[in-house]
């Protein structure tokens, strides 16, 4: 349980998400980072990010490791946001039957205790 | 001054659950020197291509221990992570240390044991190559990410699942005369598509197996070769490597593999040789959409097209460009640290005429390695006589 992602889930349960985005080439990307994976620069800054964005892409897990055991079937998507950056986490209150790629879904996370927080996404 | 391939030896890849990295390294190893003709004492390198050992047989530091098992303990000697590409960066490795000048001889070697470990401790183990927090933690296992790309994909282009189950057919069908190959049996259409979901939309005969086994391939230049009088028939024409973020949520692109583009442009650029200049290839199968995505990458096909190959049968081993006659991962199996050297070791085989499959007239192969969802690639380029 990293603290970099625990305070990043922190702020996604207070709605208060953000993103880095890069003074030289405004492009965005996600912490920790301190160089721009696109350009090299450092001066890059917090911005709020949106809670709602897009499935690029899902699938149903039905084999998984023993971590998530017991869990199985869920669905994990990739949904990117409109600020250019993408993020992993699983459905809620959906199933894979219940989705497609292009429909927009609210960004959630789920606290566990003693565990890495998982984020959420629910039909939006 | 050309580099090449003087011997090759690997094991039969399969699960060895009585066996050790240290045994089986050196029966790949032992079979390469008598191949080669090449002595332990005379290898400057030996170098090492290996991913879990420290988690699964809690033995770290490989390099020297298995160049000392290889009866080479003076040699300059590392291993090389890469993931599942990490056979493929130690040849490569092998092949730049030849080139410069610092080396005349260098053992190029992967293994990996697996099955002494129980099935969940290795799935765990082998899901370091992805992003452990914004994957592995998110639930996000390895077949998973390979879904992902899969049902983009499809969505792009309306490739269906049986156009995917295709690649799974040939590779089968290809292990079945392969003695080195862990599945000696044909799988046909309906089984691929019938088999458990693993990870929607791919199943369980879409996916490679886990396996146990190594694979080694001695490395020379030229004056070396002339001086000991070695039949080197196979050349190193060119290499590439690129890298990408490991994490699929941080790509460009999910319906292609940049990093394989950009390291097949450098090999290919290397080797003066373009794509359809290629007699037959090994390319990374660990599932079904990754061989896809693979012949696009490769130039081999237009973005979108790659489902073609298997689907028309012009990959199959008697097609107009034959992939994965070994079998692939999928057939073959996939020790991790092994499998791009054994990659080398089929193609060899083909270049020298005495391939189980053999490709008539093969005068150039290509071999292709990814690690982890595509973070790192490597592309070989070997020429025959
Ligand atoms: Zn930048």
């Amino acid at each position: 349980m990293p603290a970099w992602f625990d305070a990043f889930a922190e702020a996604v349960a207070a709605d208060e998400q953000w993103y880095l985005t890069c003074g030289a080439c405004g492009e965005g990307t996600l912490p920790p980072r301190t160089v721009c994976p696109d350009c090299g620069a450092t001066d890059l800054s917090r911005e709020p990010l949106d809670d709602r964005g897009t499935v690029v892409s899902f699938t149903e897990i039905s084999v998984t490791v023993p971590k998530f055991h017991g869990e199985t079937p869920y669905t994990v998507a990739l949904v990117a946001f409109d600020a250019g950056v993408t993020l992993t986490g699983q459905l809620r209150d959906a199933t894979a039957e219940d989705v497609a790629i292009g429909d927009r879904v609210a960004l959630g996370v789920e606290r566990r205790e003693g565990e890495t927080p998982v984020l959420t996404f629910r039909p939006a | 001054m050309s580099t090449h391939i003087a011997g090759v030896g690997s094991t039969r890849y399969d699960a060895f659950p009585e066996s050790s990295s240290r045994e089986l390294f050196a029966e790949a190893a032992a079979e390469a020197f008598q191949d080669s003709g090449v002595a332990p004492a005379d290898l400057d390198a030996v170098y090492v291509g290996n991913f879990v050992a420290d988690l699964v047989e809690d033995q770290g530091h490989v390099g020297p221990l298995l160049a000392d098992h290889v009866g080479a303990r003076e040699a300059a000697s590392i291993s090389v992570e890469s993931a599942c590409a990490s056979g493929g960066a130690t040849f490569r490795q092998a092949v730049q240390a030849v080139e410069s000048g610092a080396a005349d001889a260098v053992l190029a070697g992967g293994v990996e044991q697996l099955s002494v470990a129980d099935a969940e401790h290795v799935t765990d183990a082998l899901a370091n190559a992805a992003d452990d927090v914004y994957e592995n933690e998110q639930g996000l296992t390895f077949p998973g990410i390979y879904a992902l790309l899969a049902r983009q994909y499809m969505h792009t282009y309306g490739a269906t699942r049986e156009d995917l189950a295709a690649v799974s057919v040939k590779n089968h069908e290809n292990a079945v005369e392969n003695p080195l190959a862990q599945f000696r049996k044909a799988v046909p259409m309906d089984e691929v598509l019938a088999s458990r979901p693993i990870a929607t939309p791919l199943r369980l005969y879409d996916a490679c197996p886990i396996s146990d086994g190594a694979s080694v391939a001695i490395v020379v230049g030229e004056a070396f070769a002339a001086d000991h009088d070695l039949d080197t028939s196979v050349t190193v024409l060119g290499t590439g490597q690129s890298s990408d973020a490991l994490a699929l949520q941080d790509r460009a692109a999910l319906d292609r593999l940049p990093a394989a583009e950009r390291a097949a442009e450098r090999a290919y650029a290397d080797a003066g040789v373009e794509p359809d200049g290629v007699d037959v290839a090994e390319v990374h199968d660990c599932f079904t959409i990754a061989e896809v995505l693979a012949l696009e990458a490769l130039g081999f096909y237009e973005r979108g097209e790659g489902t073609r190959g298997a689907v028309e049968g012009e990959t199959a081993v008697d097609g107009s460009l034959p992939v994965n006659t070994s079998g692939g991962l999928i057939g073959k199996g996939h020790p991790v640290g092994a499998t791009g050297v054994g990659q080398l070791v089929e193609l060899t085989k083909q270049l020298e005429g005495r391939h189980p499959n053999q490709v008539d007239g093969a005068e150039t192969a290509l071999a292709h390695n990814v690690g982890g969802s595509g973070a790192s690639t490597t592309v070989t380029v070997l020429g025959g006589v």
